[in-house]
């Protein structure tokens, strides 16, 4: 930086003309210029108007002048009128550094004031003496060096009589002052700067809240984001932001209490503006201290509204591509285990046939082969559905400890000899509850199968207990124990982390697609329950455990339900119109097929039939005579009534054989094993409904009306 | 649509029917007569039951004496049939019997819920067949008695 200067007359003596005053010089080397008179400088008194010069020496060693002038510590230089040097102060040889004060007396101030001697900015000096002199004011500089040293400089011109006596010059070494100047202004400008910056910042909201959460400051963001102005909002309680729900559970307070407490207190969520309407901020709260006391608290808020729209969309995106994702290997697998379940059958039927050893041997290696990837295709289709959500827990009758019984058994030929395999079963478990056994069967299956496969020597144990019980529910505990390779630790977290096994190494000893767990995972918590693993508390091997929410079967069983809804279905016979008039008017036009095997429920039924008036009514005994019948042509039936049970063929295969050749008559089994999910299943497998056995009269009648009506409306 | 009003007599009203028969279903069958004093129809049909259930216990016994191949199945199927008609007729105990027969023959306990072995079933099979049999004589005398039957 160049020196600067700043030349600023503050002092105003009677306008002077500048005159030359200088009287020569005494004795060289004797500090007394006769022409100076120090003594009375400020008030020149009346008396001393006229006097001239004292002859007197006031600068005697004893003198206040000599005193003033030789010791002050304000370096100081005298120089007359014609900017000869008269005398300098002890000080000033030594800030200048002269050698000493010869080499300075005498000279005029050009010479001086000469950049040789180390104080620094001699020409402002010079020049500040000149003017001086020119004026006859007092001239005061401040210079700055480029080696930030800061001198204060003054050069007072001394007049008497309206003529310059001298000027004393004094240099202040004001570096240090200079610096907390600038210092100071640094800082003020930094504060100015603040205070602008979060004033005018508009994409935060940034204020001070008081010790008790009251809104001391408000910035534009805030005025912006919350619609307050400040005159509105300041001195009201911040939690005016937050949503009565928040209120009233004290978050605002509970967040101060947690700023103070950690230093910081962050929080994401709804904050609602002036008008009511809402947004999603990300809120930082931070204690403000001064010197150890609060201040309060200043808060931070961003609008994340648009981000959080991204955010959701994005994530919409991803789930969307996942949901593909999951329903193409849904669709794949389903369309790969058609195939694979005529392959497997058709290996059944070849196994039957007569093999020589080896074509028996490589038949088994198909079909073992077949029965490993269609447990694989099983899996992943089973993955994917709980993944996508759209897999559902059907109701039926559970019995759990029949279900484990016939696990085991499954398991009995495949276990190695030297395991043994023990079932301890609850004998308060219940004996019949609503569950999916299926999906219970499931778990059970692969947390055994995982057992077998892992354990070489020991023993494999399942458990089952009751854990708690409510008037809804039973809780079943289920645990799987086994002497088998364990569990690494530090293995436990990925367990039931889709596609992982731990055993992943080239020469993978145990086969599997790693997802039974997490498909085991998934239907326990479908069941309303949980699974877990901890390790064998015996040492060696492991324990996985699952629980299942049951539910309390309402009747004994789900027979009586069925019997109890038919009993009420005869409440409401009397109706307007008699079904039964109205079915005896439709009977006759219409033809039957009765499949049955029984003959006495064929001839009860034929009888029924021929009571509510169907004159053509065709029987078979059995399904492969149904089937025959039912597809003559043109189609004989408008309905076929489907015992389920039958030799050579049953009902159901039947059924299915007709749908399979497109016929699309009505066909209703007929039933005595009408337990809730098993109709549902011949539903599924192509009949139109089904009727329990002894069958009922009225039952009947609703349902045949109901598909003979709906075929020929009118 | 109830018994009682019957004319030709309540067959509920017979000692021991009560045990027996569901009153419901066997009116169901009785409605099927053209004639309440002949009731040739139901007759026939409940005539039909005697032949076939002593034709099915009969075989039964076969089955269970000899154990041949599949005879579990054949008892279990057995069972299935003769719970059919006697469903059909009412015959209650009878029906719940046979539907016993068709569990065990699957080696399943009485509910058809928790698996027994062959050996439990053999044994299941031997008791529920019998009981069945004595059911059966009695529901015949008491539908006998209800058709006014003296011989045979």
């Amino acid at each position: 930086m160049q020196n600067s200067y700043d030349f600023s007359p503050t002092l105003r003596s009677p306008s002077v003309s500048p005159t030359r005053l200088g009287q020569g010089r005494t004795r060289p080397g004797v500090m007394v210029p006769a022409s100076t008179s120090l003594g009375s400088l400020p008030t020149p008194s009346p008396s001393d108007e006229n006097v001239p010069p004292s002859k007197t020496d006031d600068y005697a060693s004893s003198s206040l002048a000599y005193d003033l002038i030789r010791y002050t510590p304000a370096p100081t230089v005298i120089l007359d009128a014609s900017l000869l040097v008269r005398h300098v102060s002890d000080s000033y040889v030594t800030a200048s550094g002269a050698r000493d004060r010869d080499q300075l007396l005498g000279r005029h101030a050009d010479i001086i004031f000469d950049s040789n001697f180390t104080i620094p900015a001699f020409t402002a000096a010079g020049k500040a003496v000149k003017a001086a002199r020119n004026t006859a004011q007092l001239q005061q500089v401040k210079v700055v060096t480029d080696t930030v040293s800061a001198w204060h400089m003054r050069a007072i011109p001394i007049i008497r009589h309206e003529s310059l006596r001298c000027i004393q010059m004094e240099f202040l070494d004001v570096t240090e002052e200079h610096q907390r100047q600038l210092e100071l202004r640094e800082r003020s400008y930094q504060n100015e700067t603040f205070r602008i910056l979060v004033e005018t910042v508009k994409d935060y909201a940034i204020f001070m809240l008081d010790p008790t959460g009251h809104v001391a400051t408000w910035n534009a963001g805030a005025q912006r984001f919350k619609g307050y102005t400040p005159l509105e909002i300041i001195g009201k309680h911040f939690s005016t932001f937050y949503s009565q729900e928040d209120r009233d559970k004290d978050k605002p307070a509970r967040e101060l209490r947690d700023a103070l407490r950690d230093g910081r207190c962050e929080d994401e969520g709804w904050r609602f503006r002036k008008d009511g309407s809402k947004f999603w901020a990300n809120v930082v709260i931070t204690p403000v201290y001064k010197e150890g006391v609060l201040l309060g608290f200043s808060k931070v808020t961003r609008d994340l509204t648009e981000r959080r729209k991204t955010e959701k969309s994005l994530i919409a995106a991803y789930e969307e591509a996942s949901k593909l994702k999951s329903e193409f290997l849904a669709n794949m697998s389903h369309e790969i285990r058609t195939p694979m379940h005529g392959m497997l059958s058709a290996l059944t039927l070849l196994l039957d046939t007569k093999l020589d050893s080896n074509q028996r041997e490589i038949t088994h290696i198909v079909q073992e082969s077949g029965d490993v990837l269609l447990q694989l295709i099983n899996d992943i289709l089973d993955y994917e559905k709980l993944a996508s959500g759209s897999f559902s827990i059907t109701h039926d009758i559970i019995s759990v400890a029949g279900i484990i019984q016939s696990v085991v058994r499954a398991h009995q030929a495949c276990h190695r000899p030297e395991v043994t395999m023990e079932i301890f079963l609850d004998e308060k478990l219940p004996r019949s509850a609503e569950g999916d056994s299926l999906r219970y069967r499931q778990i059970v299956q692969n947390l055994l199968s995982n057992a077998t496969k892992f354990t070489e020597t020991g023993y494999i144990r399942i458990l089952a207990r009751l854990q708690s019980e409510d008037h809804e529910n039973f809780t079943i505990l289920t645990e799987v124990v086994d002497t088998g390779i364990g569990i690494p630790a530090g293995g436990s977290n990925t367990l039931f982390t889709p596609f992982t096994q731990f055993d992943n190494s080239a020469t993978k000893r145990y086969k599997g697609t790693g997802l039974g767990l997490s498909i085991s995972k998934s239907l326990a918590e479908l069941m309303g329950g949980n699974i877990g693993f901890h390790p064998n508390p015996e040492g060696r091997g492991s324990v996985f455990w699952f629980t299942a929410k049951l539910k309390k079967c309402k009747q004994l069983k789900a027979l009586d339900a069925l019997q109890e809804n038919m009993q009420e279905l005869k409440l409401p016979a009397p109706t307007l119109v008699n079904p039964m008039e109205t079915l005896k008017a439709l009977a006759a036009s219409k033809r039957l097929l009765l499949a049955e095997d029984n003959l006495i429920n064929r001839k009860v039924m034929l009888r029924m039939l021929a009571g509510l008036g169907f004159e053509k009514v065709d029987t078979a005994i059995d399904g492969k005579e149904a089937v025959t019948k039912a597809l003559q042509e043109p189609a004989p039936y408008d309905l076929i009534l489907m015992d389920v049970n039958m030799p050579i063929q049953d009902g159901v295969s039947a059924t299915k054989e007709l749908r399979a050749k497109g016929l699309q008559v009505p066909i209703v089994a007929m039933t005595a094993n009408a337990l809730k999910g098993q109709a549902e299943s011949y539903i599924a497998k192509g009949m139109s409904g089904y009727i329990a056995k002894p069958v009922d009269r009225n039952l009947l009648v609703e349902l045949l009306l109901g598909y003979l009506q709906r075929k020929s409306p009118g | 649509m109830s018994a009682s009003d019957d004319k030709s007599g309540d067959i509920m009203s017979i000692p021991g029917a009560e045990d027996q028969i569901d009153p419901a279903t066997f009116e169901q069958i009785l409605e099927m007569d053209d004639d309440d004093a002949e009731r040739e129809f139901s007759k026939s049909i409940v005539y039909d039951f005697f032949g076939q259930a002593d034709t099915t216990f009969k075989k039964m016994d076969k089955e269970l004496e000899k154990k041949e191949d599949k005879y579990l199945k054949e008892l279990s199927e057995l069972g299935h049939f003769l719970k059919g008609s006697s469903a059909t007729l009412g015959l209650t105990k009878v029906k719940d019997s046979c539907e016993k027969i068709q569990h065990y023959g699957q080696l399943k306990d009485d509910s058809g819920t928790k698996d027994i072995t062959e050996e439990q079933a053999q044994e299941k099979l031997g008791t529920i067949i019998k009981q069945a049999k004595t059911e059966f004589k009695e529901v015949k005398e008491i539908l006998k008695e209800f058709y006014k039957d003296d011989d045979a």
